[in-house]
């Protein structure tokens, strides 16, 4: 797995300890948030998504995953300017 | 948006791959016309290449390919069911267009003196060329239809196409999927470009949205195009297709192939001549799947490190950027490690199979002022390629239409029926949830219409279907994503529907595992060799019939017609297979 290597090994590693804080349910949903990093009002990656699932968290105002529904693309994870995102294979996928 | 009285020339649904040469092409025919194009998500992102997409797997290329060595490879791969005049259009015209996507800066994989490289995969001819930087292609096209003056309305759902009193298409009706605010787009002319019916079965995962095609692409242009009274045509010829297992993206033979991967047995033995995704193929794969030999594997594990490297670096970052995570999380590797594959969900689409809307080589479908191209039009397997084509065919053919044509007056009965329809969910928000619904009604497509097919096992899953029709007035939305969930969930509904009336009348086998019948296993050239064509009649109901084949214009040969027939490599002897590299 050389040519993606060091990135790829960061998010494997990432998503294993990452929770899903920002969740309105607790649920483990693929599409994880880094808030710290997420910038306010930019809404890039809920553009993105084919599905829609992304969205703005009215506690929070940043982006989260609102509706279970990734098709584990990575075009929200590709497209974020931060690096804010890192998108697990869903549970049942993985 | 004001679009309760938007009035246009030419109104795209779907800004996918075809969607958006057809807006392009449209807009260019037109330079004062209104071409507006719809997009249910964003269209920077959206459609089967969302992500990008690695080859072109229909190329042909002069030097490499003809048009008509083309065109019989198809009639050939779709056991002899195609209308040769549209597959043709497609093999012409197509050249041009990978010109055109070299132009506007598409990377194609050159050889050293600068000529495209093309590669073997499919059983004959050579029609493969790599994009291994192909992630980029819909930023391009993205921003060439900003650069055309397009008018692109993005999450808007179209849900039905309007209908003058003399039958001719006349607009759209849908809604915003974050405001719920429904509209009507009145037109000259309708090109749906909606891609395939993706979410039809379920995945072996159990994951809703963990389909081979991106799950937006939900059949709304199956059943757009059906209550249009459009024709259909082959949904029987279903889309099976080779995946990785769980993860459900392609392998990929078409990427590995050419560098020398193949599919195994458990034994570590080849069983199939070719690796290109044909019924027959599938069938040889599900019967090895099923077998004492099974399951099935993509075998890289012989190549050098180099070639996996090179595989990676497209496989990785083009389509499915996500299947190296996937890996690295079982802990697989492709030097050590075998990658366990597996057939997907059954789903409807032409870009890969043949079954989708009736169209003809203008890209005009049986209701005047209504086209469709991409993965949803009948061009058997026209993949990418073919839905950059056809768009940019439609698209032609609509600006010549609406040139002559006038406005068609709304019918405000239409309208209205359709927006009580949509809305509806919204009334009942402790309804049944639409992922419930979608679960049980993919559920009951993986129990009863599932290849091998039976009419008994059909007929009952028809009833199921019937009822589900019922319960549609059960499905509760909170928020306008849901209300467009619960529209998906009636459009899945009728492809289902169709997918089982469809594969009951045709009483033969045929296109391999695509349409593999217990009860009729084989095939019957006397009285099928036909299309099986479906359409809504006056009264409401689904009416299905044949359609005779239209005289070859490129002259098959009995053995022709069955060189995709016996692809099996028996008892695993694999001293007989042809390199799939060339």
């Amino acid at each position: 797995m050389s040519a993606l290597g060091d990135r790829e090994t960061v998010k494997v590693a990432q998503s294993a300890r990452v929770g899903n804080a920002q969740a309105l349910r607790v649920l483990d949903v693929p599409v994880v948030v880094d808030v710290t990093k997420c910038i306010t009002g930019c809404r890039i990656c809920i553009d993105s998504c084919p599905v829609d699932c992304l969205a703005v968290n009215p506690d929070t105002q940043k982006a989260h995953m609102r509706h279970d529904e990734c098709w584990y693309c990575l075009a929200c994870e590709i497209d974020c300017p931060k690096d804010a995102i890192t998108v697990k294979i869903p549970f049942l996928v993985r | 948006m004001d679009d309760t009285n938007t009035e246009a020339d030419v109104i795209i649904v779907g800004g996918g791959s075809a969607g958006a040469t057809a807006a392009i092409r449209a807009q260019e025919r037109l330079p004062r016309g209104r071409v507006v194009l719809l997009e249910k998500a964003h269209v920077k992102r959206s459609g089967a290449i969302a992500i990008g997409m690695d080859g072109l797997n229909n190329a042909i290329i002069p030097g490499h390919a003809t048009p008509e060595q083309y065109v019989k490879e198809i009639t050939m791969a779709n056991d002899g069911i195609v209308n040769q005049r549209a597959v043709m259009a497609y093999a012409v015209a197509s050249y041009a267009m990978i010109e055109q996507l070299d132009r506007w800066g598409v990377k194609f994989q050159k050889t050293e003196s600068g000529d495209f490289d093309v590669k073997k995969v499919h059983h004959q001819g050579r029609y493969v060329l790599p994009m291994p930087e192909g992630y980029d292609l819909k930023k391009i096209l993205t921003r060439l239809i900003k650069r055309a003056g397009v008018r692109v309305t993005n999450r808007f759902a179209a849900t039905r196409v309007l209908l003058d009193d003399r039958g001719r298409a006349g607009g759209v009706v849908g809604f915003d999927v974050r405001t719920g605010e429904v509209a009507v787009l009145r037109s000259k002319t309708v090109i749906l470009c909606c891609g395939a019916s993706g979410r039809l079965g379920l995945p072996a995962s159990g994951y809703l949205y963990g389909t081979y095609e991106n799950p937006s692409n939900a059949g709304d242009g199956y059943a757009m195009a059906y209550h249009a009274g459009a024709e259909l045509t082959g949904i029987e010829c279903f889309q099976i297709n080779p995946l990785i297992k769980d993860y459900n993206g392609p392998a990929c033979a078409y990427v590995t192939g050419p560098l020398g991967g193949h599919t195994v047995n458990a034994r570590g033995d080849r069983f199939i001549q070719s690796d290109y995704w044909s019924g027959q193929m599938m069938l040889e794969f599900y019967r090895e799947l099923h077998s004492s030999n099974g399951p099935v594997y993509l075998k890289l594990t012989h190549l050098a490190p180099e070639t996996l490297e090179e595989i990676e670096r497209v496989l990785h970052r083009t389509e499915r950027p996500s299947r190296g995570r996937f890996h690295l999380g079982r802990g697989h590797q492709y030097a050590t490690d075998r990658v366990e594959m597996h057939i997907s969900e059954i789903g409807l689409c032409s870009g890969h199979s043949a079954s989708g809307v009736w169209v003809n080589e203008h890209g005009e479908t049986t209701v005047p002022g209504l086209y469709a191209a991409g993965d949803m039009a009948c061009v058997p397997h026209n993949y990418l390629l073919g839905a950059l084509t056809y768009g940019q065919i439609c698209a032609d053919s609509a600006a010549l239409y609406a040139v002559q044509a006038d406005l068609p007056p709304v019918d405000g009965d239409q309208v209205e029926m359709e927006r009580k329809r949509v809305v509806a969910p919204l009334s009942r928000p402790n309804g049944v949830p639409h992922h419930q619904y979608e679960y049980k009604v993919r559920r009951l497509v993986n129990d009863y219409l599932q290849p091998p097919k039976t009419a008994n096992r059909m007929a009952q899953g028809l009833e199921y279907f019937a009822r589900l029709r019922d319960e549609l007035d059960e499905v509760g939305a909170t928020d306008p994503h849901e209300m467009m969930r619960a529209v998906e969930c009636s459009f899945i509904r009728d492809c289902a529907e169709m997918a089982a009336r469809a594969s009951l009348f045709r009483t033969e086998s045929r296109w391999g595992l695509y349409h593999h019948r217990l009860d009729y296993p084989e095939m019957n050239d006397a009285e099928w060799f036909v299309h099986v064509n479906l359409r809504k009649a006056p009264n409401g109901e689904m009416q299905l019939f044949k359609r005779p084949v239209d005289p070859y214009i490129v002259p098959m040969s009995r053995d022709e017609l069955s060189g995709y027939r016996g692809l099996s490599v028996s008892d695993g002897d694999s001293t007989h297979v042809a390199p799939a590299a060339p």
